[in-house]
């Protein structure tokens, strides 16, 4: 049979279902891609430099309006750097209640996503609504694990959209005994719909991929790394969070507003599938048993993994938040007092799409002189291109435009990229010449 | 089964507290959440819109919106209309018509929905509302008083 390599210019405009604006050109040349950029257009935010000037105790509050659906991950990361150059030790209390509040960011986009961003992918829908009425018990499970995230948030932020409860030093204020007894039932109540998520995400049919990548994750010695722990890459690296720049460096690339990361010169992959890599031995016991039923071997080279990772991830904060919770007391005091200091503050956590890293030069009065954030969308920007080019060669490059239209689109939905943070997201051009 | 719900919409941001408003008027104007009847401001509710809508036989939404026509002017959206108005689900970006079309799809839609929406001028964070978009939600809450009225006062 004679085959006739074709030119292709595939241009995706607008990339449905991710937050914010970019897009995705691809081209292939006598059947070969010779062009393949994600293009993130969205204008520049400069959140860092306005945060330049501006007095320690109103970071959390400004740093929360960089994400309308992360907003506790930059709270409690800058929040934890600055406690750390001021020398405060948070009461227990408020340790403990910021991984709780945590938690609740990570169940509510997790839920968010699978159900209304990547599971129609899987099914042949093109919206979360057409999955609604194919799978409507299922979209309403998802609905009331994410309200409940919302709950979470809501509980220690005053409000489930950029809340303001932190403050540097601990919150504003703590929740009364009543109010969290509620929650704590309907976490237990969430725990078996958790657990019947688990299994259906791991049933839903994904592509067989194999790609060889490095995984950065944060990791602590005692459990599943949310809020604290140092960052660990799957090669053996582990630094605190200070020696971040010894071996991650980020690079402005013409096609893109947000930085590219690399890590020792190499795209990395951030997010549920790498923490799930890294850290699936930290998993509860009855979480670790409910992953070893699905059949999921760790640590996974197939990047569509993702969804199960996401739904694994909202059992752990489920059971998380409500092993924290049942030893709830009302605090003294839901604060400690803090004296700023002049130095640079370094600080990371494990938002919901993956490692989160700021750096704060500070004066002797407690304002920013400089800011830097990475987020984790323009960390995983190179691995996302270099997985998309392998992916497709392995899909084949001479299915039908649209065909390989919705696998790029799948592709990259399961980062859950967030255009928003690492400045915006996507529209895809595909040439063939 | 509660028989009504008003829902203001809002947040804290200059003229999109139109929704809030409204529910402060119809405070002021005497009635308050009791058995069968629930009055309530949301926070920009996303799709945790939906499992408050099952619950009611009547459900009145308010909420601001950007048109064309000036600010402070009050329209009344049947189900028809949203198709072309609702953006696509994102994660950042859900709105009223996006939670709505979605509940529709879910089967959770209750039997009587009317949506109202106030236009709007300017929201900045920690604005007040402009007085056009504070008097259009006392007329709105008039309104709504006048409707729901019967109802409340059946057995």
């Amino acid at each position: 049979m004679s085959e006739q390599r074709r030119s292709v210019a595939i241009h995706v405009p607008v990339l449905a279902r991710v937050e914010g604006e970019g897009a995705l050109d691809l081209r292939i040349d006598d059947g070969a891609i010779t062009e393949l950029r994600l293009r993130i257009f969205e204008p520049p935010r400069f959140f860092e430099k306005f945060l330049e000037g501006h007095h320690y105790s109103e970071i959390p509050d400004m740093v929360a309006r960089i994400c309308g659906i992360c907003p506790v991950a930059y709270q409690v990361t800058a929040a934890q750097a600055l406690e750390k150059l001021f020398g405060v030790e948070l009461d227990p209390w408020a340790r403990a209640m910021r991984r709780v509040f945590y938690c609740g960011e990570w169940i509510q986009s997790h839920s968010l996503h699978i159900h209304l961003l990547a599971a129609p992918d899987f099914f042949g829908c093109n919206s979360a609504i057409e999955l609604a009425k194919i799978a409507p018990d299922d979209v309403r499970r998802g609905l009331r694990i994410q309200a409940l995230g919302n709950e979470l948030m809501d509980l220690f932020g005053a409000r489930s959209v950029h809340p303001v409860g932190v403050r540097i030093g601990g919150f504003h204020g703590a929740p009364p005994l009543a109010r969290i007894r509620e929650v704590r039932e309907k976490l237990r109540a969430a725990l078996p719909e958790a657990e019947a998520l688990v299994r259906w995400t791991a049933g839903i049919a994904v592509p067989q991929d194999d790609q060889v990548f490095v995984s950065v994750a944060m990791q602590h010695p005692t459990g599943y790394a949310i809020e604290t722990g140092g960052i660990a890459a799957s090669d053996g690296l582990l630094i605190d969070a200070g020696g971040f720049d010894a071996h991650f460096a980020e690079r402005h690339e013409a096609h893109s507003t947000a930085l590219f990361s690399a890590y020792h010169g190499q795209p990395y992959l951030v997010g549920p599938l790498a923490r799930l890599n890294l850290n699936h031995a930290h998993l509860p016991e009855r979480v670790r048993a409910l992953l070893a039923e699905t059949g999921l071997a760790l640590p996974s080279r197939n990047l569509f993994h993702s969804l199960v990772a996401r739904a694994v991830e909202i059992l752990l904060a489920l059971h998380e938040a409500l092993r924290l919770l049942d030893a709830y007391r009302v605090p003294d005091s839901p604060w400690v007092a803090v004296t700023p200091r002049a130095g640079v503050a370094t600080g990371c956590t494990e938002a919901p799409r993956g490692l989160l890293w700021h750096r704060y030069e500070m004066d002797d009065d407690g304002r920013v002189l400089s800011a830097r954030i990475v987020p984790p969308t323009s960390q995983n920007q190179a691995r996302i291109e270099e997985d998309l080019r392998l992916s497709l060669l392995s899909f084949g490059l001479d299915q039908p435009d649209d065909a390989l239209r919705l696998h790029c689109e799948k592709v990259i939905r399961n980062y859950d990229p967030c255009i928003s943070c690492a400045t915006h997201f996507l529209r895809m051009n595909v040439e063939r010449g | 089964m509660s028989r009504i719900h008003i829902f203001g919409i809002g947040s804290p941001a200059g003229d999109d507290q139109a929704g809030w408003l409204t529910v402060d008027a119809l405070f002021a104007a005497g009635l308050h959440s009791e058995d069968g009847f629930v009055i309530e401001k949301l926070d920009r509710p996303g799709t945790s819109l939906i499992p408050l809508l099952d619950k009611a036989a009547w459900v009145i939404l308010v909420d601001a919106m950007q048109g064309s026509g000036p600010a402070g002017r009050i329209r009344h959206f049947d189900q028809t209309d949203w198709p072309q108005h609702a953006k696509g689900l994102s994660t950042h970006g859900i709105g009223v018509l996006d939670a709505l079309s979605l509940a529709s799809a879910l089967g959770s839609l209750p039997p009587r929905l009317d949506l109202y929406g106030i236009e709007i001028g300017s929201a900045n964070p920690g604005a007040p509302a402009a007085d056009e978009i504070a008097s259009a939600a006392r007329q709105l809450a008039r309104c709504i008083a006048a409707a729901v009225s019967p109802s409340l006062r059946s057995p």
